[in-house]
């Protein structure tokens, strides 16, 4: 008896910790497929492997990346369950207009517009030091990458962004 | 001294790198002072974009792992998983055991906030000057008691519509952040942790909240928890 409320108490406090990461997660699918719909799936299968295999998390201090990297596997799944078309970006930036332009500001749209624009290689990254927290051997080691390639990618990111944006970038660095 | 295109660079790939070779540079270099403050704007703008709307689930049964607020008709499938999991939490809720977790909206914006002003963070011994604290402070009508620690930087900050004091005490765990939130009620202490930013938000009775945090450090929210305490005890209320 004092087993099974242990257990439901450790699984009521993981579901509280998933249910307080989920908006992040949902955010990063989102920026990572640029499909509010997959984005939606990816994550809530993602959330139930996470729940089946919740015994394998630990420490609960790193549920953050563990979660993320269920979901980042869960993504790539779902190119080998469907084979998902290639769409032009400007096509994927027009489907997903209505969720775009609810900005309380043009130039949040515009930027959301440009992030589209962005190749993957640089918006993953990107997305994960400004908008998970990951720190730059974070997201290296969550990519498989050198904390170096991680920087220069970080670095061709926010250089394209703010091109895309028509920021002044004069006054930016050259590589 | 680092020369401003490294400088530069570096900051494109971390705005909110705080390193001394960094900030060394910064505080000689008027132009690269001033780029950083323009690569900041853009840096919370950027955020902001980042944050797209996702709808907050706050009652039980619509907290499950299962269950996505659905912004199109659900297929098949993804009913089926929610049903599911759904299942699952019936019986977690039907055993009373379910933990609510507090809206984070508050944390965000405290959280979002911070980002915009990563040269408050820095570890010193130096505090500022009593007469531009009291500046800030007067606005929000208060004053701290011997006894808060060193505060090494105090600014009135703009946060929801209000002007609000932001300090950063210096403490035995490294800088802590305190805005003071007159005008943010809640409820009970909210604990947060995003971004790398771990802290609580406290009421305060009679005058709003406390939003007490710390940056990439290891410092635990049971600690962060006796620092509100703290600071909360130091906090003098003149009107």
């Amino acid at each position: 008896m004092k087993d099974q409320v242990g257990g439901n108490q450790k699984r009521a406090r993981f579901q509280a910790l998933c249910q307080s990461l989920r908006p992040d997660l949902l955010r990063f699918a989102f920026w990572l497929s640029r499909d509010r719909a997959l984005a939606e799936d990816v994550v809530q299968e993602s959330m139930l492997r996470a729940w089946k295999a919740q015994d394998a998390l630990l420490d609960e201090a790193a549920a953050k990346p563990w979660l993320l990297t269920i979901v980042r596997r869960e993504y790539a799944r779902s190119f080998e369950r469907k084979r998902l078309v290639t769409v032009d970006v400007d096509e994927l930036v027009a489907r997903e207009e209505p969720m775009l332009a609810v900005a309380e500001e043009q130039d949040l749209a515009e930027m959301r517009a440009a992030l589209f624009k962005l190749p993957d290689e640089y918006r993953e990254p990107l997305v994960l030091q400004v908008l998970m927290g990951f720190s730059t051997a974070e997201i290296a080691r969550e990519l498989n990458l050198s904390g170096a390639a991680v920087l220069t990618r970080l670095f061709r990111a926010r250089k394209q962004l703010r091109v895309l944006c028509g920021e002044d970038s004069g006054l930016d660095p050259q590589e | 001294m680092m020369d401003c295109a490294t400088y530069r660079r570096t900051l494109m790939a971390d705005p909110h790198d705080q390193a001394a070779a960094l900030n060394e540079h910064r505080e000689r270099c008027p132009e690269c002072n001033l780029y950083t403050e323009r690569l900041l704007k853009f840096e919370a703008k950027l955020e902001r974009a980042l944050r797209v709307p996702v709808a907050e689930q706050t009652k039980p049964a619509a907290a499950s792992p299962g269950r996505v607020v659905p912004l199109h008709a659900p297929p098949s499938r993804r009913r089926w998983l929610a049903m599911a999991a759904s299942f699952l939490v019936a019986a977690l809720v039907a055993g009373g055991l379910w933990l609510s977790v507090p809206s984070s909206s508050l944390a965000a914006d405290v959280v979002a906030h911070m980002r915009e002003e990563p040269q408050a963070w820095r570890r010193t011994d130096v505090p500022v000057p009593d007469s531009a604290l009291s500046g800030v402070l007067d606005e929000s009508h208060l004053r701290l008691a011997d006894g808060a620690g060193i505060v090494s930087y105090a600014n009135s900050c703009g946060f929801r519509g209000h002007q609000v004091p932001h300090l950063v005490i210096q403490t035995a765990s490294g800088p802590v952040t305190v805005m003071v939130l007159v005008h943010e009620v809640v409820n009970k202490t909210q604990p947060f942790d995003e971004q790398g930013y771990r802290g609580v938000i406290v009421p305060v009775a009679g005058h709003g909240s406390l939003a007490v945090l710390t940056h990439g450090s290891t410092t635990d929210i049971k600690t962060i928890e006796r620092i509100a305490a703290r600071v909360q005890e130091s906090i003098v209320w003149t009107s």
